[in-house]
C-alpha cells in the first residue's frame, strides 16, 4: 500500500495536521482504514481542499486518498437500476450514454455545474457526501428515487447498507453516513413509460456558479396529468429537501393553468429560506414560486 | 543579400495592421516570470496581521510568541519604525498601525520568516487587545453633526490638542472634520439657465465598489545592498514616481532607489499607488537585512488591495422644448473609505464629463469626499467616469423623453464638435463624437429596435429586450496632473540594425511594447521582430510619469516616433554621404536605405550601421527624446486644456430581460470609438473588447459587498467576474479623427471602452421594462425587485459643507 507519514513540525501551530497520508487500492483496504477511525476521506478535493484551507473543516489524522479504489468508477446498468459508482466525475456523468439514456436529468444538472476543470476532478460522490444544501446532484438525484449505497467492515468482513437519497441529509456537511462507511454507489431505478423529470439552476452567472435556489420536478405523464409526482427544491433549507405539499398540490391533477398556479404558490409557501451574500431569502421564494410555474409550464407543453 | 540582386522595395506600413503582442507566445506558453515566481537568494517571506476590527483603539500588541517561533527572522509593530511617514495623497495614512484602526485591512504588524507558512504562522500568534469604536458605515453617517471622528486630532497628557506645527500630515495631527477632500467647479450661470429651462430633472443615483480583479495579485520584493541602496522588484504602475516617494520615506537619495518591474499581471490603476504593504517589506528587509518578498493571497488582495470610488450623486439636468441641454447642476458624496488615495480625486475627470461630454452653457459641480471606516478606493480605469457617465446618459434619455426628441438626435443636437472650447477649457481639437453616434446607431439599428422594444413592452412572454445608447469623452493626449506628463525613449540600433527601445513607458499587459515597437519600426523601415523593447528598470530606461489616464500610446509613443526619427535622420544623412546623393531623396523600407521615390536600395541598413562603427570615424546610432505634450495644468478653479487630445465613443447595448428572474442577459455591444488613428488594430480590439467586458462586470454581475465595514464577499466564488458565456456578441468600428498632435494620428484608448457600458445598460433596461435603476449593479435581485417596484430609489438632498 502506498503510504507516507508526514512528521510535521509545530502542528498545533502549523495549519498541517495530517499525520498520514493513505491511498489503498481496494474497498476492502479502504473500509479497513476508515474502520481505524480519524479519517479524512479525500476523492476529487475540490470540496475538501478549499473548505480546509479556509479553516471551515479541520482534517483529521489520517487522510485516506480513494482515487485510486478499484470499482468505484463508472456507470453501469443493475437490474432495474442505474448504478453510478462514487468516483464518477460531473464530466463523466455529463457524457456517460446511460446516464444521458435513463437519468438525462442528471447530465442536465452536470451541464450547469462549476467549470470543466472543477467536473473533471470533482466526484459524485464528493458532491453528495459534501452536503451542501446547494450541492447540484441531489436534486435531481432526489427527484429520480436515488438511493445511497454504504459500505463498511465493522467486524472483518464487508458490510453494505442502502438509503434513499432524500432521507441522506442531515444539514449543511451533514448525513448519516457513519464514521466507518464509504459511499460507494449511487442506485437510480430507470424510468418508468412517460417520466418526465427537469432541472432547473439559479446562479447569476450561467457557469461557475453556486445555486441561489434550484428545482427538481420529475413525474409520470398521462393524459396530461402527473402522477407519482417528486418535487425538490435545492439551496432554500439545511438540506435539499422534498416537497411534499407541492407534490400534493399536483398529484394527478391535469397540468391547466389553474393547477401550475396552485402548485408554484404552494411551491413559494412551504419554502424557507434564509438571507445571504447570494440572495435574500424574499427573492428566493418568488424564483421557487416563477420557475417552478415555469417548469410547469414547460413540461405541460412538451 | 547583395543591394544588386534586390529588386525594388514598394512603400508599405505597418500602421493599422494587425499586429501579434510580441510578450504574447511567452504568456500564452505560461512561461512568463511573474513576481510570483521570482526567486531571489535568501529571500525571506513575508506577511501582514490584519485588523479583526473595523474601527477600534488598540490597547496592547503583543508580539513575543511569534518572534519566539523558529524560522521567524522580523516581527514588526508601528512601535519599532518610530520614523514611518504617511503615504497617501493626502498623507494621512501610517503604514502601520499603532494606536488605531479605521477599517478592516488595517495593517497592525508583519512577519519576515523562512517561509510562508512559518510567517502565517507566527501571525496566529500576535495576540491584539482593541477597544471597539462606533462605525461608520455609509458617507451619509460621516457627514452628520457631531459623527465620530475618523481622524481624531491627537490629544495630549491633559487630553488637550496637541500644538503641532502648521503643515503636519494629517495622519499626526488629526482632522476636524470627516471631510477628506472637496471640488468646487462652475461655469454659465446656472439660475438663468434654469430659469431658460422647459423641462428639468433631478435624480440620485448610487454606485457601487467593485474591484480591480488582476490575475496578478499584489506583490513586491525589496532588498538592501550593503551600502544601503534599496532595489524593489514591484508591479507598480509608476515606478518613477514611486522611486521619489520611497526615497522620501526612507530619508534617503532618490538615487538610490532602484525599480525594477518583472512582467506585471494586470493594473487597470490597481497599481497606481503606494501602498502600506510596500513600504512594510521594506521595513522588514532593512531590519531582517535580507530580501523579504511579499505577494497577496487572492482574499487580501480583495480586503486590501483599492476599489473603485463608490458615489452618491445627486444631478439636475435642464433642457429647452427644442432639445437644446441649458445646465447641469451635481452634488456627489464620494466614499473615501478610511484613507486617501487616488480614487477620491475622480472627481478631476467626472467634472469634466459633466461639463463637456456635451454642450452645455452652465454647469455646477460639487463633490464631497469623506472618510469612513470602509475600504478605501483608488484608481481604476475609466477613474470616475463610469460613474459619472451612469448618472448623465440616463438623464440624456430622460430629458429627450419628456421633451418627445429620439434620443440619438437629442445627443446629436447637442454633442461637441471639432474646434469646440468648452466652459472647462478643453479644446477639441479632433472630435469623431458625432460620427461615433451615427454609426454606432446604425450598424446596431438602434432607432427602429429602440421604438420596436417600447411598442412590445407589453407583449406576452416574460422576455423584454431592450437598446440603450451612451457616449463618453475622455482624456487621449495624456493628463498634466504631474510637474511633467512626458517620456522619454533611448534608442539604439546594432551592427546588425536591430533596434533596441528604451522606453520609460511600463508594460503592464496593454500592449505597449507592440504599439511603441510598431511606431518605431513604420519610421524605420524595419520589421518588428528587429525590436527589443526595454521598460522596467529605473536605472535604465528614462524618466516617465507612469501608466495611467490612457496615456502611453499617445505620450510614449511620440517620445518613441521623436527618438526614431532623429535616428532616421542620422542614417539617412551617413547613407547620403556615403553614396553621394541627397538625404532628402532617401527613405528607409525593408531594411534597406532606399530610393524614395523608385524604391532602388542604396545599401543595407545592417551594412550601413557596420560601416559607420567600423570605421576610423566609428559611430554608433544612438538617440535620445523626450516628449512633452502641449497640454497645461489647470487653474484653482479646474479650467484648462489639461490634455493634448480627447477620445471619444459611443455604446449601444442590447439587453434581454428575464421579468420573471431579473436576470439581464447582455446580448450585443456595438461600440464605435474615436481613436485619432487605429495603430494595432489587433490590439485595439483587445483592449476594447477587454473594457467592454470590464464595463459589463459593473454594470451586471461585480459587487464588493461591505456591509458595516466588513467585506463579505472576498472570493471569486461570491464576488462574480463575467465568465465567457455571458460576454455578449460585440460589433466595433472605428472612427478616424487623425488627431494632429497625436502619434500617426493615434489617440489614447486605454479606459474609453469600460465607460459607456453601465449607462447603456440602464437606459436598455429602460427601454424594454419601462423600469428607470439608478442603481447599480443590475444583478438578477435588484432588476427583479425594481420591476416588482419594491427596490428603494436613492435619494440624496444635494449637499455641501457651509
Ligand atoms: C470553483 C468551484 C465551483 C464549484 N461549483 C459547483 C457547482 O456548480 N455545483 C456543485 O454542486 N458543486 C460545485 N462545487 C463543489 C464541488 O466541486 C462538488 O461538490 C464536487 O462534486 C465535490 O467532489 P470531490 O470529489 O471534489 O469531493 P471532495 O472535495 O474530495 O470531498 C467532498 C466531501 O465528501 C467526502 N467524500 C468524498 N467522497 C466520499 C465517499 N465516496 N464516501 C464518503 N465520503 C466522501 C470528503 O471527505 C469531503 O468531506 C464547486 C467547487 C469549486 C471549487
Amino acid at each position: 500500500m502506498p503510504d507516507c507519514t508526514t512528521n510535521c513540525v509545530n502542528e498545533d501551530i502549523l495549519t498541517m495536521t495530517i499525520e498520514r497520508y493513505a491511498a489503498p487500492q481496494s474497498l476492502d483496504e479502504a473500509l479497513g482504514i476508515l474502520q481505524q477511525g480519524e479519517v479524512t476521506i479525500l476523492a476529487g478535493g475540490t470540496d475538501l481542499m478549499p473548505q480546509t484551507k479556509a479553516g471551515r473543516i479541520a482534517f483529521k489524522p489520517t487522510l485516506m486518498n480513494i482515487g485510486r479504489v478499484a470499482g468505484l468508477k463508472g456507470v453501469s446498468l443493475d437490474g432495474a437500476y442505474l448504478r453510478i459508482g462514487a468516483l464518477t466525475t460531473i464530466s463523466e456523468l455529463l457524457r456517460d450514454p446511460l446516464v444521458v439514456q435513463h437519468a438525462p436529468v442528471l447530465a442536465e444538472a452536470c451541464d450547469q455545474f462549476a467549470s470543466d476543470q472543477i467536473r473533471n476532478a470533482g466526484t459524485l460522490g464528493g458532491n453528495i457526501n459534501n452536503a451542501s444544501p446547494a450541492g447540484d446532484t441531489l436534486v435531481p438525484l432526489i427527484v429520480l428515487d436515488a438511493e445511497v449505497e454504504l459500505a463498511s467492515k465493522p467486524n472483518g468482513s464487508v458490510t453494505t447498507r442502502r438509503l434513499p437519497l432524500a432521507e441522506f441529509f442531515t444539514g449543511p456537511g451533514r448525513t448519516k453516513r457513519a464514521a466507518n462507511e464509504l459511499l460507494t454507489a449511487v442506485r437510480v431505478p430507470l424510468p418508468q413509460p412517460g417520466h418526465v423529470a427537469r432541472f432547473y439552476k439559479f446562479g447569476t452567472r450561467p457557469a461557475l456558479d453556486i445555486s441561489t435556489i434550484s428545482i427538481g420536478i420529475a413525474g409520470i405523464k398521462r393524459d396530461g396529468a402527473l402522477t407519482d409526482i417528486r418535487v425538490a427544491f435545492g439551496a432554500v433549507a439545511p438540506t435539499p429537501v422534498r416537497a411534499p405539499r407541492t407534490e400534493a398540490a399536483l398529484e394527478g391533477r391535469p397540468l391547466d393553468a389553474e393547477a401550475i398556479a396552485a402548485a408554484a404558490d404552494t411551491a413559494r409557501d412551504e419554502v424557507s429560506p434564509i438571507d445571504d451574500v447570494r440572495a435574500t431569502a424574499w427573492y428566493r421564494k418568488e424564483l421557487i414560486h416563477n420557475m417552478t410555474r415555469r417548469m410547469l409550464d414547460h413540461v405541460a407543453k412538451a | 543579400m547583395n543591394v544588386a540582386e534586390k529588386p525594388v522595395i514598394a512603400a508599405a506600413s505597418l500602421i493599422g495592421q494587425r499586429i501579434q503582442k510580441k510578450d504574447a507566445p511567452e504568456k500564452a506558453a505560461g512561461k512568463t516570470r511573474y513576481i510570483q515566481d521570482m526567486v531571489v537568494p535568501g529571500m525571506l517571506h513575508a506577511k501582514i496581521l490584519r485588523s479583526s476590527r473595523v474601527h477600534a483603539k488598540i490597547k496592547s500588541i503583543d508580539t513575543s510568541a511569534a518572534k519566539a517561533l523558529p524560522g521567524v527572522h522580523v516581527v514588526l509593530t508601528a512601535a519599532d519604525v518610530p520614523d514611518q511617514q504617511p503615504i497617501g495623497v493626502a498623507r494621512d495614512h501610517l503604514p502601520l498601525k499603532g494606536e488605531r484602526v479605521r477599517s478592516l485591512r488595517d495593517e497592525i504588524a508583519a512577519v519576515a520568516a523562512d517561509s510562508d507558512e512559518i510567517a502565517e504562522a507566527a501571525l496566529k500568534l500576535i495576540r491584539v487587545e482593541y477597544e471597539d469604536l462606533p462605525v461608520i458605515a455609509t458617507p451619509e453617517d460621516a457627514i452628520k453633526p457631531g459623527a465620530p471622528l475618523i481622524h481624531p486630532a491627537p490629544l495630549d497628557a491633559h487630553g488637550r490638542p496637541q500644538s503641532l506645527p502648521p503643515k503636519t500630515p494629517i495622519a499626526f495631527a488629526g482632522k476636524a472634520d470627516n471631510i477628506a477632500m472637496r471640488f468646487d467647479y462652475t461655469h454659465g450661470d446656472i439660475a438663468q439657465a434654469e430659469a431658460e429651462s422647459d423641462v428639468v430633472v433631478e435624480d440620485s443615483f448610487q454606485l457601487h465598489y467593485v474591484t480591480h480583479c488582476c490575475m496578478g495579485v499584489s506583490g513586491v520584493i525589496a532588498e538592501f545592498d550593503a551600502s544601503g541602496n534599496l532595489l524593489m522588484y514591484s508591479n507598480t504602475q509608476v515606478p518613477f514616481l514611486h522611486k521619489r516617494e520611497f526615497a522620501e520615506y526612507l530619508n534617503i537619495d532618490p538615487s538610490r532607489v532602484r525599480i525594477i518591474q518583472p512582467p506585471i499581471g494586470g493594473g487597470f490603476g490597481s497599481k497606481l499607488d503606494i501602498y502600506p504593504f510596500e513600504v512594510i517589506c521594506i521595513f522588514l528587509a532593512r531590519a531582517a537585512k535580507r530580501p523579504v518578498k511579499m505577494v497577496f493571497t487572492r482574499e487580501e488582495e480583495f480586503l486590501a488591495s483599492p476599489t473603485r470610488q463608490p458615489v452618491l450623486l445627486t444631478l439636475r439636468s435642464g433642457c429647452r422644448k427644442d432639445g437644446t441641454l441649458t445646465f447641469r447642476q451635481v452634488h456627489t458624496l464620494h466614499d473615501n473609505g478610511a484613507y486617501t488615495s487616488w480614487g477620491a480625486t475622480t472627481p478631476f475627470v467626472m467634472m469634466q464629463t459633466f461639463s463637456s461630454l456635451y454642450r452645455v452653457p452652465a454647469c455646477d459641480y460639487h463633490t464631497t469626499v469623506v472618510y469612513t471606516n470602509n475600504p478605501y478606493a483608488g484608481s481604476f480605469r475609466g477613474y470616475g467616469n463610469l460613474q459619472a457617465t451612469f448618472a448623465i446618459e440616463q438623464h440624456m434619455d430622460m430629458l429627450a423623453e419628456k421633451i418627445g426628441m429620439d434620443p440619438l438626435d437629442f445627443r446629436m443636437k447637442n454633442a461637441q464638435d471639432v474646434g469646440e472650447v468648452t466652459g472647462q477649457g478643453m479644446e477639441f481639437k479632433s472630435c469623431g463624437f458625432k460620427e461615433c453616434l451615427t454609426t454606432a446607431a446604425e450598424r446596431s439599428d438602434y432607432r427602429k429596435k429602440h421604438a420596436d422594444n417600447i411598442a412590445n413592452r407589453n407583449a406576452r412572454g416574460p422576455v423584454k429586450r431592450g437598446i440603450g445608447i451612451a457616449s463618453m469623452l475622455h482624456v487621449g493626449g495624456g493628463a498634466k496632473i504631474y510637474p511633467s506628463d512626458g517620456c522619454g525613449t533611448i534608442l539604439k540600433l546594432d551592427d546588425f540594425a536591430n533596434v533596441t527601445l528604451i522606453t520609460g513607458a511600463s508594460e503592464i499587459g496593454q500592449g505597449s511594447e507592440t504599439v511603441l515597437s510598431q511606431l518605431v519600426c513604420e519610421e524605420l523601415g524595419l520589421p518588428i521582430s528587429a525590436v527589443t523593447v526595454v521598460n522596467n528598470d529605473t536605472a535604465i530606461t528614462p524618466w516617465d510619469v507612469g501608466v495611467h489616464a490612457s496615456r502611453t500610446t499617445f505620450i510614449a509613443g511620440n517620445s518613441a516616433i521623436g527618438a526614431a526619427r532623429k535616428a532616421k535622420a542620422k542614417i539617412l544623412a551617413a547613407a547620403a554621404k556615403k553614396h553621394g546623393c541627397g538625404e532628402a531623396a532617401l527613405d528607409l523600407r525593408g531594411g534597406f536605405v532606399v530610393v524614395a521615390e523608385t524604391g532602388e536600395p542604396v545599401v543595407e541598413l545592417a551594412r550601413l550601421m557596420r560601416n559607420l562603427h567600423f570605421s576610423d570615424k566609428a559611430e554608433l546610432v544612438m538617440t535620445t527624446f523626450y516628449y512633452e505634450p502641449p497640454s497645461v495644468h489647470q487653474d484653482k478653479a479646474f479650467k484648462g486644456d489639461v490634455s493634448a487630445a480627447y477620445a471619444w465613443a459611443a455604446q449601444v447595448v442590447e439587453v434581454e430581460v428575464d421579468t420573471e428572474t431579473g436576470i439581464v442577459k447582455m446580448t450585443k455591444v456595438t461600440g464605435t470609438h474615436d481613436v485619432g488613428r487605429v495603430l494595432n488594430r489587433l490590439g485595439l480590439e483587445g483592449q476594447i473588447e477587454g473594457g467592454v467586458v470590464m464595463g459589463q462586470g459593473y454594470a451586471l454581475t461585480e459587487n464588493l459587498i461591505v456591509e458595516n465595514g466588513v467585506t463579505r464577499n472576498p472570493n471569486f466564488r461570491d464576488y462574480k467576474l463575467v465568465t465567457a458565456p455571458e460576454i455578449p456578441e460585440m460589433d466595433i468600428t472605428f472612427v478616424e479623427s487623425m488627431d494632429g498632435e497625436g502619434p500617426q494620428g493615434a489617440k489614447g484608448v486605454g479606459e474609453a471602452p469600460a465607460i459607456c457600458i453601465a449607462a447603456a445598460a440602464a437606459n436598455a433596461i429602460h427601454n424594454a421594462t419601462g423600469v428607470r435603476i439608478f442603481g447599480l449593479p443590475f444583478t438578477p435581485e435588484a432588476v427583479y425587485r425594481a420591476l416588482r417596484g419594491k427596490s428603494d430609489k436613492p435619494h440624496w438632498p444635494a449637499w455641501k459643507p457651509e
